[in-house]
């Protein structure tokens, strides 16, 4: 046991919180000491801006990952550049911030395009939560150089990323800018997905295990929402349409309808 | 008989300028010799006088003279005698009361042509240069004497041929005299492109189609192949001659199993209804079905009430399980492979859950789907062609008893492979479950599972050859391809391969260990792939921008490998298209390679053909001159359904065996429809300009009307025309001579000289 976990452990103790925190203000996940790796949730780090708005915020969601599904991650983000040789090691990306960031390169675009044209996924997600303004624009100003020919696009309420592991009706977040997620569609699948809710926000804990921040205005359960999100997102990028095979119909359907 | 003719015919005017001149002429004659001679020697010289000029005119005018001569000549006549299997059905149908009694078709036609005082052939000789044929599937000359012994045995009437060439060895002026039931085959089209027959044909119609009595299945139109799980459809029409009024049941049977039942009311006659029937196969394979209506009272030919016909089923799709352990990356890459193939039908299960995870909403709220273990392991596996384990373990999810339906699914010739992962051989529980007599590779519980490692792929010796690591298809550019694969980051260890180890992989240190290993294990296959790093071949290729399809064309060439695909077979037959005739020799070809793929020109090719009884033909399989390709020549004798194996061997050891299913039947069946066509016979007669007779109504008027048509359409009798040119004779000029001598001997008489 390291110096965090016992912490952890220590302010579980003290705080004797309850729901989500008392859960997972434990050690890393048990099967990550047992079991490798197979998921590690990659961060681009970008030039200008904010890359890094909620530094610890990717640890809680795979502890919830590792807790919920059968999913074997690090705990520990892994930060990477675009044009890093591994980043294709790294099928699943995340791009977040607050503020406008430097365009990307030629080079770095076209990394991107053929990152996310053969199987790679973005999860996009503003911090800010000021559409049109800083992040925002700056990710729909690249994502447009990505992909010319394209838009972001409102993904409908029956996508298989809204079904991939929890059937879900609403868009959590720190904060509620929509309700809804956006997306762009290359053929049956849709390589980028970006929240406008902060996602990050509500999935970060500091070393104590205390909620970093509020979640508003749904609170815990809108919290609860976007870890919901969050899995359902890796399982999508995981699955890609799995849960769209003629198998699950009838079982999502009946389960929807109630 | 003589005719006189002028050649050099001179216009009307000219002649008659002629004779004006010669009459004046001859009068201011008369007149001068007048004054000298009484008035009888006057005449008498200018009469000569005037034959003289008659005669130069007549000479002048190149007259000629015709004589003709008639000649009879004697006309051909070819009789043409219907020697097809259907001349033996009776001759008269009378609802099968006195079927025994009534005489066959052809021995109608023998009574016809060979009874009575002068018989009819006797006759025909009299006054026809008579060519006597029998014909079915060819003309053939038929003597006289062998008439008494003619037996209907032809297995096809091709009447229009028959005709055409009898018509052309008789010769012009000939007739032919047919005796037919008009049921026929070869080129009917003839008729209906106006192709004319050379000589007139009198056609004699055999056979009564009044109190026809039969019931039979006709026109089955069937598909080629069929596809299994699929509904096919085929149709074909039910035909009653006779039988209105009755209701008679249409069994379907697939081998002996009744499939349905349809009742037919036949409702006036003749009846025909055309019936469309559907089946779905279950299972890949030849599919024997039967088409049966019971035979009825009077019927003339039972055995159209019974129609075989095969079809081949063959899977659509290949259905692929994979049963993945948990979400991954191999799995959204193997699932990309395997999804873009339009060949490839997948379903999935992805383990999104462990028995120990826990959730925190109800169970509504969650897109799991119950697995359902008993439904697949007991129902539906056999369903698959390819099971896939990937990642995934046993032991969470059931018993080590459905395992035992696993492993038999393979032996039975289902295709399993295991991929990689914390989950999967020893990892995941494998080493003690009767997985291990169907996998590739032996697990002796000394394995694991390795990260953090960097491992190249090398290709073995069988490697470079086998149909599923062959990314390319030139071996140089193939092992180069390998060798850009990118690293591999896990890995589990296991013991040797049982089978062939295709792929090793090397981390430079701790040496090699076996990574892609395939097995044969009785009728079906396995595959191990050590690691679930499989994805990187396809992302982290991308990523150093080589392609990816290097991974997917591996997966994709290792499923149809698994699903015995037959391009991926080590023994291949030829194919042999379509529905072969009895009697018609035929070319077996087979193919046969080694275990990795290369020809195998040393092989030991046992080939045989199991007839329709169950009669088993060894047949001599000798080598091409093509490394690794036999042929062996079969002529099928009789009709039914043949097939044909080959087993290949190399050093003593089976490399594999092959089936092949094929049809013998004649193009036409004679005895299918045995109601005799005299709108045929009638429409041949009149297109011919010959005369349709039924062969009740033959008398000897018949004859004689014969005679009379071939007279009126050519004649039998000729004039022969001889010219004989007159001026330009001798005696013309001594007539001439003779006339002028007698005038200058009478002057001289007279004293005018």
């Amino acid at each position: 046991m390291n110096r965090r976990d016992f912490i952890r452990i220590l302010s579980c103790a003290l705080l004797g919180a309850s729901g989500l925190a008392p859960r997972k203000a434990t050690a890393s996940h048990p099967r990550e000491r047992g079991r490798p790796a197979q998921f590690v949730f990659a961060q681009i780090r970008y030039r200008g801006g904010d890359w890094n708005p909620h530094p610890l915020a990717v640890t809680p969601l795979m502890e919830e990952l590792m807790l919920r599904t059968s999913v074997e991650a690090h705990t520990a983000r892994h930060e990477i550049r675009i044009t890093d040789p591994d980043l294709f090691s790294y099928p699943l990306l995340y791009l977040t911030g607050k503020y406008d960031f430097e365009p990307f390169t030629q080079e770095e675009i076209e990394i991107l395009g053929r990152f996310l044209s053969y199987g790679g996924f973005l999860l996009a997600d503003d911090a800010l939560g000021q559409p049109g303004y800083g992040f925002d624009r700056s990710l729909r100003r690249e994502l447009k150089r990505i992909f010319p020919d394209k838009e972001l696009s409102r993904v409908p309420a029956g996508h298989a990323a809204l079904k991939s592991y929890y059937l879900l009706r609403t868009v959590g977040g720190m904060r509620m800018v929509h309700p809804y997620l956006e997306g762009i569609q290359v053929g049956s699948a849709t390589p980028v997905i970006y929240c406008k809710n902060d996602l990050g926000g509500a999935w970060e804990r500091d070393p104590l295990g205390n909620w970093t921040n509020a979640c508003t205005p749904g609170g815990e359960e809108q919290r609860r929402d976007a870890f919901h999100l969050g899995i359902n997102l890796i399982l999508y990028a995981m699955t890609e349409n799995y849960k769209e095979d003629l198998i699950h119909v009838p079982f999502i359907r009946k389960r929807l309808t109630r | 008989m003589s005719e006189i003719f002028f050649i050099g015919a001179l216009p009307g005017w000219v002649i008659l300028l002629i004779a004006l001149a010669i009459l004046t002429l001859l009068v201011s004659q008369f007149r001068a010799l007048r004054q000298r001679l009484g008035a009888r020697k006057c005449w008498a010289l200018t009469v000569l006088r005037g034959l003289v000029y008659a005669s130069l005119v007549f000479f002048l005018l190149s007259p000629g003279l015709i004589t003709k001569r008639v000649i009879k000549l004697r006309r051909s006549l070819a009789v043409v005698i219907d020697a097809s299997q259907s001349m033996a059905l009776p001759a008269t149908s009378d609802g099968g009361q006195n079927r025994d009694r009534s005489p066959s078709r052809i021995d109608l036609v023998k009574q016809k042509l060979l009874e009575g005082k002068v018989p009819l052939i006797q006759r025909l000789a009299q006054h026809y240069d008579l060519q006597l044929y029998q014909f079915h599937s060819d003309l053939e000359a038929l003597p006289p004497q062998s008439l008494p012994q003619l037996r209907p045995q032809g297995r096809d009437t091709r009447l229009f041929e028959a005709l055409r060439e009898a018509g052309q060895r008789a010769g012009p002026r000939s007739g032919i005299l047919l005796f037919s039931d008009g049921i026929a085959d070869g080129r009917s089209t003839y008729l209906e492109k106006g192709v004319s027959l050379p000589v007139p044909v009198f056609a004699v119609g055999v056979g009564e189609t009044r109190g026809y009595t039969d019931l039979r299945i006709a026109d089955l139109r069937v598909p080629d192949f069929a596809f299994r799980g699929r509904e096919f459809k085929f149709d074909f029409s039910i035909q009653a001659f006779g039988l209105a009024g009755k209701t008679v049941p249409l069994y379907f049977n697939r081998g002996k199993n009744l499939v349905l039942s349809r009742t037919i009311a036949i409702d006036r006659d003749p009846f025909e209804t055309r019936v469309s029937l559907s089946y779905t196969p279950r299972e890949v394979g030849p599919h024997s079905f039967a088409l049966s209506v019971p035979a009825q009272p009077g019927e003339e030919i039972a055995q159209n009430n019974h129609k075989d016909f095969k079809i081949g089923v063959q899977r659509d799709k290949i259905r692929v399980l994979t049963l993945s352990g948990s979400p991954s990356w191999n799995y959204r890459f193997l699932r990309l492979a395997l999804k873009q193939d339009p060949s490839i039908d997948l379903v999935s299960f992805v383990f999104l859950r462990t028995p120990t995870d826990s959730v925190d909403v109800p169970d509504n709220q969650l897109s799991l789907i119950p697995f359902p273990i008993d439904e697949i392991f007991l129902e539906e596996l056999k369903n698959f062609d390819v099971l896939i384990f990937d990642n995934f373990s046993h032991r969470s999810y059931f018993n080590i008893v459905y395992l035992e339906k696993v492993r038999d699914f393979v032996r039975e010739g289902g295709g399993l492979a295991m991929l990689g992962g914390t989950r999967s051989f020893e990892s995941g529980g494998y080493a003690e479950s009767p997985l291990t007599e169907v996998l590739p590779v032996e697990m002796e519980g000394k394995g694991g599972y390795e990260t953090d490692t960097q491992l190249r792929a090398a290709l073995t010796p069988a490697g470079k050859a086998h149909p599923i690591t062959r990314l390319l298809s030139d071996p140089g550019a193939n092992e180069e391809a390998w060798k850009k694969l990118p690293p591999l980051t896990t890995l589990n260890r296991v013991g040797r391969a049982k089978g062939e180890t295709l792929v090793l992989a090397s981390d430079g240190a701790r040496g090699t260990a076996p990574l892609l290993a395939v097995g044969r294990f009785e009728k079906g296959r396995s595959l191990a792939f050590m690691s679930d790093d499989l994805w990187r071949w396809n992302f982290i290729a991308l990523g150093e921008k080589e392609s990816p399809q290097n991974h997917l064309k591996l997966v994709r060439q290792a499923v149809r490998w698994l699903a015995q695909e037959p391009s991926f077979e080590q023994v291949q037959i030829g194919a042999i298209g379509g529905t072969r005739n009895p009697g018609e020799k035929m070319d077996l070809k087979v193919r046969v390679f080694k275990d990795d793929f290369t020809p195998a020109p040393n092989a030991t090719v046992r080939l045989r053909a199991v007839g329709p009884e169950g009669e088993e033909i060894p047949l001599d399989a000798m080598p091409e001159p093509a490394a690794g390709e036999f042929s062996a020549p079969f002529t099928p004798a009789k009709e039914g359904s043949y097939h044909v194996e080959a087993e290949a061997y190399l050093g003593g050891r089976l490399l594999g065996k092959a089936r092949k299913n094929f049809l013998v039947a004649p193009p036409f069946e004679e005895e299918a429809d045995g109601r005799p066509r005299p709108e045929l016979l009638r429409q041949i007669a009149a297109t011919s300009r010959g005369e349709f007779i039924p062969i009740s109504s033959w008398s000897d008027k018949s004859l004689e009307s014969m005679a009379t048509q071939l007279e009126r359409l050519a004649p039998s009798e000729i004039v022969e025309q001889r010219q004989i040119q007159v001026w330009n004779t001798l005696w013309a000029f001594s007539l001439i001579l003779a006339l002028l001598a007698s005038e200058w001997w009478l002057r001289r008489k007279w004293g005018l000289i």
